[in-house]
C-alpha cells in the first residue's frame, strides 16, 4: 500500500494505492493520526485501492468519527468492488462518498 | 467274532490232547508187546526144554541107536510112542519127536503125531531142516550142550518155539535129539488182544478226558475270557459312558482273575485319564474361544473400513492384516494427526500369542497418542521407547516404521525402529526398497535414539510398508519368499488402486506358499499420493504470512481468468479469515487449499487451533451510525456477504472453513 499526501491549509488529501488489509491498515492509521490535527476537510482518493478489509474499515470508522467532530471526510473515486464492501457493511451510509 | 474265538481255542487244545494220546499209545504199545513176547517166548522155551529133557532122560539111547541102525520097531518103541503122544496131547505141544540129525536131513525115530494125520512121519522118514534148524540141532547134538531155543515162524508150521535135547547112550554119546515144538500162535493173538484192549482203554480215557477237559477249560478259561470279551465290547458300545461303574466278575483265582483285575484297573485309569483329558480339553476350548474373541478385538482395533477417508482425495490408502493361526503381534495403523498430517504405522511385536497381542495393544496406543500430540516421528519413537521400556519385564520388543505425511506438500518424515525397508514406487517407475537407516527396536533399550529422514511423495508415487510375514513366507520346500519376489509382484500389479496392489501381492504370497501353513501374520500397508485438484500451501499462522496467503489464492484465480472484482472479494475474505486464525486460534500451522471446478472456486482454510466456528458469530447491526458502530464481527460478516457459501467443520483436530465463490 502506498499513500500520497497533499496538505493545503486545513485540507488534507490522501491518495491510497493498493490493499487496505490487516497488515497495511495500521500504516494508514498511523499516517492519518499524524496529520489530522486541525484538518477540517479530509479527502481520501480510493481510485487505486484494490480492496479494503475490516481492518481498513476500522481505520475509516475512527477517522470518520474524528472528522465528524472537526469537519468532514470525503471518499472519492471509490471502485465498484470497494463500494460493494461499503454497501454490505452499511459503511456507505456512514461515509461520504463522492 | 466271539464264536470264532471260542471255537478256535477248544479244537486246538483237543487236537493237542489227541496227539499226545496217540504218541503215548504209539510208544507204549510196541514196547509192551515186545516185552510180553519176550516173556512168553522164554516161558515156552523153558516148557519146551523141560519136556524135551524129560523125554531125553526117559528114552534109552541104545535102543535109539538100534532103531536107527535097523529101522525095526519093537514093544519099547510103541511104549515110548504112546508116551510121547500122551504128553503131546496133555501138554498141548505142537510137535514132539525124536530125530537123528544127519548132515542134510533129519532122520525120524519117533513123531508123536496122530497116526494118519497129514505130515506125520514114521521111523525112518527124513525131512529137510528148516529155518536154521540145521545149525541149532547140530549145536544141541552134544553132551551138556547149551540150551538154545529155535523160534521159527513160517506158513507151513506156524509160529514155533523148538527145543532140542540130546539123548545119550550108555557110553554117554549123543545118539538122537528129543525135539519139542510148541506153537506160539496164541502169543500173536494175545498181543493183538492186548493191544486192542489198550487202545480201547486209551480211547475211553481220552474221550473222558476230552469231556472233562472241555468243561474244565470252559469253566476256567473260555467263560472268563468271554466275560472279559463282553465287558470290553460293552465298554465300547456304551461309548465309554459308564467307565466309573465298570466291573468284571472273574473269580477263577488264577492268572485270568489277575487279567480281569488289570483290565478293571486299566479301565479305571482310563476313566481318570479321560476325565482329565475332557477337563483339559474344555479348558483349552474355553481359552481357544477367548483367544478368538481377543483376535477379533485386536483386528477391530486396526482401521479396517475402506476407503478410510472418503472425503480426502489427496491420497489413497489401503492396509490389511492376515493373522496366522494364533493371535499375533503384527499391526498397522493410520490416522490423521490433524487436517494436514497423516500418520502411518507398521509394526511387529516379537513373539506370538497373548503376550504379543497385549504388547501390541500397548504399543499401538502409545504410538498413536504420541503421534497425535504433534511430535515428530523421531520424538514419537524415542518417547514410546522409553514408555515401553519402563515395565518391560517380559523383555518383549516391537519393530516400528513410522511415517508422518504432510498431506499438503507430500513431504513425509519417517523413522525406522528395526523394521523392514519400505518399498517406494515413483510415478511411472517401479518399486524399489528404500534402504533407510534402522534404529534399534522399541522397548529394547531405554534412551535409544532414532534417526529421522524425509521422503517426498508426489502425485502418483506409492509407498508400501509391510511386516516380515511377507518376505519370510515360506513354501513347502522351506524357501523364503524374499523381498525380490515381493518387488516383482508389486511391479507386476502396476496400476489399479492400493487395495488392488496389496491384494495382488497377497495372492502372489499365497501362491508361492502353496499348501504350507501361514507361519506369521501377513500385514501390509500402501499409500498413493493423488493429484487432488486442490492446490495447497502450508503457512505459519502469523500476520507476516498474510501476503503469501493472498498471493496464493490470487495467483490461482488470476490464472483462471477471474475478474478483478472477484479477486478483490476473495482477497478480503482471505484477509479476514487468515488474520483471525493468526490472532486468535493458537494454531501452529495453517493449510490453505484452493480448487476450481465448474467456474466456482473453493477455498479451504485448515488450522489446528482451538475449535471455533466463526459462522455462528451474530451479524453486526449495519444500520447504526458511525458513533454507535463497533468494528468487531464485521470481518466474518463481510466474508459471508462476499462469498457464495461459507461452511465450517471441526475434524481430525482441525478447524476447517470452506468458502465457495462463483467466478
Amino acid at each position: 500500500m502506498e499513500i500520497r499526501k497533499e496538505k493545503k491549509a486545513s485540507a488534507l488529501s490522501m491518495a491510497i494505492e493498493g490493499r487496505i488489509d490487516t497488515t497495511t491498515a495500521p500504516q494508514l492509521e498511523t499516517e492519518l493520526k499524524a496529520d489530522l490535527d486541525g484538518v477540517t476537510e479530509l479527502r481520501l482518493d480510493f481510485g487505486q485501492v484494490e480492496y479494503i478489509s475490516s481492518a481498513g474499515l476500522r481505520v475509516l470508522l475512527s477517522a470518520q468519527k474524528l472528522m465528524n467532530r472537526q469537519g468532514k471526510m470525503v471518499l472519492t473515486h471509490v471502485s465498484e468492488s470497494v463500494m460493494e464492501i461499503f454497501e454490505v457493511t452499511g459503511f456507505s451510509d456512514i461515509l461520504t462518498i463522492e | 467274532m466271539k464264536r470264532a474265538r471260542s471255537i478256535r481255542l477248544q479244537p486246538k487244545l483237543l487236537l493237542g490232547l489227541v496227539a499226545m494220546a496217540a504218541v503215548l499209545a504209539a510208544i507204549l504199545a510196541p514196547s509192551i508187546a515186545q516185552l510180553y513176547r519176550a516173556r512168553m517166548e522164554e516161558q515156552y522155551a523153558s516148557l519146551a526144554f523141560g519136556q524135551a529133557s524129560v523125554a531125553a532122560d526117559l528114552i534109552d539111547g541104545d535102543r535109539v541107536e538100534q532103531y536107527y541102525r535097523t529101522g525095526e520097531k519093537d514093544a519099547y518103541y510103541e511104549e515110548i510112542h504112546r508116551y510121547l503122544q500122551d504128553v503131546r496131547e496133555k501138554l498141548g505141544l505142537k510137535y514132539f519127536y525124536v530125530v537123528v540129525p544127519e548132515d542134510e536131513v533129519m532122520y525120524y525115530i519117533w513123531d508123536a503125531g496122530v497116526p494118519g494125520e497129514d505130515g506125520v512121519c514114521d521111523l525112518g522118514d527124513t525131512d529137510a531142516y528148516y529155518g536154521g534148524g540145521n545149525e541149532l540141532m547140530h549145536g544141541a547134538f552134544a553132551v551138556d550142550a547149551e540150551q538154545t531155543i529155535l523160534i521159527t515162524n513160517n506158513e507151513e508150521y506156524g509160529y514155533l518155539a523148538s527145543a532140542y535135547v540130546a539123548i545119550l547112550n550108555k557110553a554117554g554119546t549123543p545118539v538122537a535129539l528129543a525135539s519139542v515144538d510148541i506153537s506160539m500162535d496164541m502169543i500173536d493173538q494175545q498181543i493183538r488182544q492186548f493191544l486192542g484192549l489198550t487202545l480201547c482203554v486209551v480211547l475211553a480215557v481220552l474221550l473222558l478226558s476230552i469231556f472233562a477237559y472241555y468243561y474244565y477249560v470252559r469253566r476256567i478259561l473260555i467263560r472268563p475270557l468271554r466275560t472279559l470279551h463282553h465287558a470290553a465290547i460293552g465298554l465300547v458300545e456304551s461309548k465309554m459312558a459308564a467307565l466309573s461303574d465298570f466291573r468284571v466278575e472273574v473269580n477263577t483265582g488264577d492268572e485270568l482273575e489277575e487279567l480281569a483285575h488289570s483290565f478293571q484297573y486299566m479301565v479305571s485309569e482310563l476313566n481318570e485319564y479321560i476325565q482329565n483329558l475332557s477337563r483339559v480339553t474344555a479348558e483349552k476350548e474355553r481359552i481357544g474361544a477367548e483367544l478368538d474373541v481377543a483376535r477379533h478385538i485386536q483386528a477391530s482395533m486396526l482401521p479396517c473400513i475402506f476407503p478410510a477417508f472418503p472425503e480426502r482425495h489427496e491420497f489413497d490408502i489401503y492396509a490389511s492384516m492376515t493373522p496366522a493361526k494364533e493371535v499375533g503381534g503384527d499391526f498397522y495403523d493410520f490416522f490423521l494427526v490433524d487436517d494436514d498430517h497423516l500418520a502411518l504405522v507398521m509394526a511387529d511385536v516379537s513373539g506370538k500369542g497373548v503376550p504379543a497381542a497385549l504388547f501390541m495393544m500397548i504399543s499401538k496406543t502409545l504410538l498413536k497418542s504420541a503421534a497425535q500430540s504433534g511430535l515428530s516421528p523421531k520424538a514419537v519413537l524415542e518417547k514410546v521407547n522409553d514408555q515401553l521400556c519402563e515395565n518391560n519385564e517380559a523383555e518383549m520388543f516391537v519393530t516400528v516404521w513410522l511415517g508422518i505425511l504432510e498431506i499438503s506438500t507430500g513431504k513425509m518424515k519417517c523413522a525406522n525402529a528395526g523394521h523392514e525397508y519400505p518399498a517406494i514406487m515413483r510415478r511411472g517407475g517401479s518399486f524399489e526398497l528404500f534402504k533407510d537407516k534402522h534404529g534399534f527396536v522399541l522397548a529394547g533399550m531405554e534412551g535409544a535414539r532414532y534417526r529421522e529422514y524425509e521422503l517426498e511423495l508426489n502425485a502418483g508415487d506409492r509407498l508400501v510398508v509391510y511386516t516380515d510375514g511377507v518376505p519370510e513366507a515360506t513354501n513347502a520346500s522351506n524357501t523364503l519368499y524374499g523381498t525380490d519376489r515381493m518387488l516383482r509382484a508389486l511391479n507386476a500389479a502396476e496400476g489399479g488402486s492400493c487395495r488392488h496392489l496389496l491384494e495382488a501381492l497377497h495372492r502372489d504370497v499365497d501362491e508361492f506358499a502353496g499348501g504350507a501353513d501361514q507361519f506369521d501374520d501377513i500385514t501390509m500397508l500402501c499409500i498413493e499420493m493423488k493429484s487432488s485438484g486442490m492446490k495447497k500451501i502450508r503457512l505459519a499462522p502469523t500476520l507476516e504470512q498474510l501476503p503469501q496467503a493472498t498471493d496464493f489464492f490470487e495467483g490461482i484465480l488470476a490464472e483462471a481468468g477471474a475478474s478483478m472484482k472477484v479477486i478483490a472479494q476473495v482477497n478480503v475474505a482471505v484477509d479476514e479469515i487468515f488474520s483471525n486464525i493468526a490472532r486468535y486460534s493458537g494454531a501452529t500451522g495453517v493449510v490453505l487449499g484452493c480448487s476450481l471446478k465448474d467456474s466456482k472456486a473453493t477455498l479451504r482454510f485448515s488450522d489446528n487451533g482451538r475449535p471455533y466456528d466463526p459462522t455462528e458469530k451474530p451479524d453486526p447491526d449495519t444500520t447504526q451510525s458511525a458513533e454507535e458502530r463497533e468494528v468487531g464481527g464485521l470481518g466474518i460478516f463481510m466474508v459471508k456477504k462476499l462469498m457464495d457459501e461459507v461452511t465450517y467443520e471441526y475434524a481430525d483436530g482441525s478447524n476447517i472453513l470452506t468458502l465457495v465463490k462463483s467466478l
